[in-house]
């Protein structure tokens, strides 16, 4: 069986070789091509998705080794301490300095309360401050006659308040 | 490369050939008695004449680098920095002479002052409020125990905040060579550790369900590291039942002041019982008595006295089939002045049902640290249970199959057209 079927084969084989060629050539030329655009294009898809960096990442390597971006700070042990040091002092400052800002707006505001407070209770005549005139000193300070301007009245009331706001916002063609 | 590199190449391949000869030879060389006799001489002589010793902190050249290394001494650092090292005079950092830097130091200085003055009022404050009869203070003896209380706290603050901001104590707590009696060291060594380690270890407290289980609730104030012989063991490790098998070592650092008493327990809490179908706890280890302070932190469980042991280390086993064990070290701190009686301790507490809860309440013990690690049946376990004479090395747990009340039914619809061979991939 196995040696005849050798001398078929040899016998054939130029043949079949002229064959295969041909059909090998047509089958590399055709169903390939035909196949090449859809094989390649959903292997490339799916390499594409595996290989894909996300574009923030992209951005961020863009930025930071962009050229125009200050390379960042490497300090030895003792300048970093120093640097650490001036920081903490930085801040001890600042905020000493706040504080003593707020203390002293904290001193005003107490000291003009405390005025108030005897202003009201201070009779002029009568040193109890019960009569008539207790106070009146007070009321005086506290008299807003003149403080927009003379005859003034302040912006809220410069229109007349109404419920809902008119059709026409502004009227422009208004003069004088 | 240039012309005249590629015109001296085929040299000074030749050289360097002809140098390795010399090398090889003279390596060779070196196994003969006579050159090593030789050699011998040369040292001698040497070190007789002129004996170079080299500082490793400033060698610059190679020679003498090589020089150095063959000595057994390795230079430190690079080059570049040796090299600065040599040409700089050794100046000492606070007196480093940048303009800035002596301003910073300056205004930190006059803040520290500032609260040294501080911190002497608040102690005149208080120790003048301590000779004050509570009578003559409104709100009687509490009252004043609780002002006491809040000024002692506010001095505690004071004296950190005079020394927060040095450099050298930042540059010595980082070297580790912090003095754990000061109050700044023990507080940046607390900050450290809430930083991170303690977040893990309250995360394993509450993964793995200590708190429920164990303790009805519990917040570490203390560090505890577990170790065994040279195993650093993390939090919530599955241990080998062979290096869990001698006791573990503790180092605990506390981050208040003085000395106090502590108790250990290493309990087990799922140890399986079948008769019940339930799960119990059992001590592995107690002690009590130990003293322990900020400076001294190691506790080594197997340098317990006779006096402070209660129950010696038994090792961790977790038999075949039964989930895993969660075996929970705790530190417990006893009051001030507070010593238990180990001897009764001994005859009243057992091994097996042994109770964290109720042993914390009976004896009026903190909890302030934990450590927890894990064990599960592994091919030393049996070894470990025959060599600590443990019995039950041979039983293998098996979960008990529970028959459904519902009778099985005939498979009906898709589940029955699809149910050859054919259609297995589809199957779940």
């Amino acid at each position: 069986m196995a040696p005849s079927h050798n001398s078929i084969r040899q016998m054939v084989s130029p043949l079949l070789q002229s064959f295969r060629s041909l059909s090998l050539t047509s089958q590399n030329v055709l169903p390939s091509t035909s196949r090449f655009f859809t094989s390649s294009s959903t292997m490339s898809a799916k390499s594409d998705k595996k290989k894909s960096v996300d574009p923030r990442i992209t951005l961020i390597r863009y930025h930071l080794q962009h050229t125009a971006t200050p390379r960042p700070l490497k300090f030895s042990r003792t300048r970093a301490l120093r640097h650490w040091t001036i920081h903490r002092a930085w801040m001890l400052a600042r905020r000493k300095k706040l504080e003593a800002e707020e203390l002293e707006l904290q001193r005003m505001y107490q000291s003009m309360h405390n005025t108030m407070e005897v202003l009201r209770t201070m009779d002029e005549k009568d040193g109890l401050g019960r009569g008539k005139e207790a106070g009146r000193l007070y009321r005086v300070a506290l008299e807003k006659k003149g403080i927009f301007g003379q005859g003034g009245v302040p912006i809220e009331y410069a229109r007349l308040q109404t419920d809902t706001p008119g059709r026409e916002a502004w009227d422009h063609s208004w003069t004088r | 490369m240039s012309g005249c590199q590629k015109a001296a190449r085929p040299l000074a391949q030749c050289l360097r050939s002809s140098q390795a000869l010399c090398q090889s030879a003279r390596a060779i060389r070196l196994f003969t008695r006579s050159s090593r006799l030789s050699e011998e001489a040369v040292t001698e002589t040497a070190s007789f004449t002129t004996t170079p010793i080299y500082d490793p902190e400033a060698v610059t050249s190679s020679k003498e680098e090589k020089k150095l290394m063959k000595t057994g001494v390795f230079p430190i650092g690079s080059r570049r920095r040796r090299a600065a090292i040599k040409t700089s005079e050794n100046i000492l950092f606070e007196q480093l002479p940048y303009q800035c830097f002596q301003e910073a130091r300056k205004v930190l200085q006059a803040d520290r002052e500032e609260k040294l003055q501080l911190i002497a009022k608040e102690r005149l404050r208080i120790s003048n409020l301590i000779a004050t009869d509570p009578k003559s203070i409104n709100g009687g003896r509490k009252f004043k125990q609780v002002r006491l209380d809040s000024m002692r706290r506010h001095l505690e603050y004071l004296k950190i905040q005079a020394d927060i901001n040095d450099p050298l104590i930042k540059k010595r707590f980082e070297d580790g060579q912090g003095d754990m009696t000061k109050p700044i060291y023990r507080y940046l060594a607390d900050r450290k550790w809430r930083d991170y380690q303690r977040k893990i270890i309250v995360q394993r407290i509450e993964q793995l369900a200590v708190v429920p289980d164990v303790l009805p609730f519990f917040e570490p104030t203390a560090e505890v590291r577990l170790a065994f012989r040279q195993k650093n063991v993390q939090p919530g490790e599955f241990v080998d039942s062979r290096i869990s098998e001698v006791s573990a070592r503790l180092k605990v650092q506390v981050f208040d002041k003085g000395e106090r008493l502590v108790t250990v327990a290493v309990v087990d809490s799922d140890v399986p019982i079948v008769d019940k179908d339930w799960f119990a706890s059992r001590c592995h280890y107690l002690a009590a008595n130990i003293p322990l302070s900020p400076t001294e932190t190691s506790l080594p469980l197997s340098k317990a006295t006779e006096g402070q042991l209660i129950h010696p280390w038994l090792p961790a086993f977790a038999q075949k089939g039964s989930p895993y064990h969660r075996y929970t070290v705790f530190v417990l701190q006893q009051k001030p002045g507070q010593i238990l009686d180990t001897a009764t301790l001994k005859e009243k507490i057992k091994r097996d049902g042994f109770s964290m809860r109720r042993f914390v309440d009976r004896n009026n013990v903190t909890p302030i640290g934990m450590s927890i690690f894990r064990s599960i049946w592994d091919e030393g376990t049996a070894g470990v249970m025959q060599r600590a004479g443990i019995e039950g090395a041979d039983i293998e747990f098996k979960r008990k199959k529970v028959v459904a009340l519902k009778p099985k039914q005939k498979a009906r619809g898709w589940e029955a057209r699809h149910a050859s061979d054919k259609y297995k991939s589809l199957r779940r």
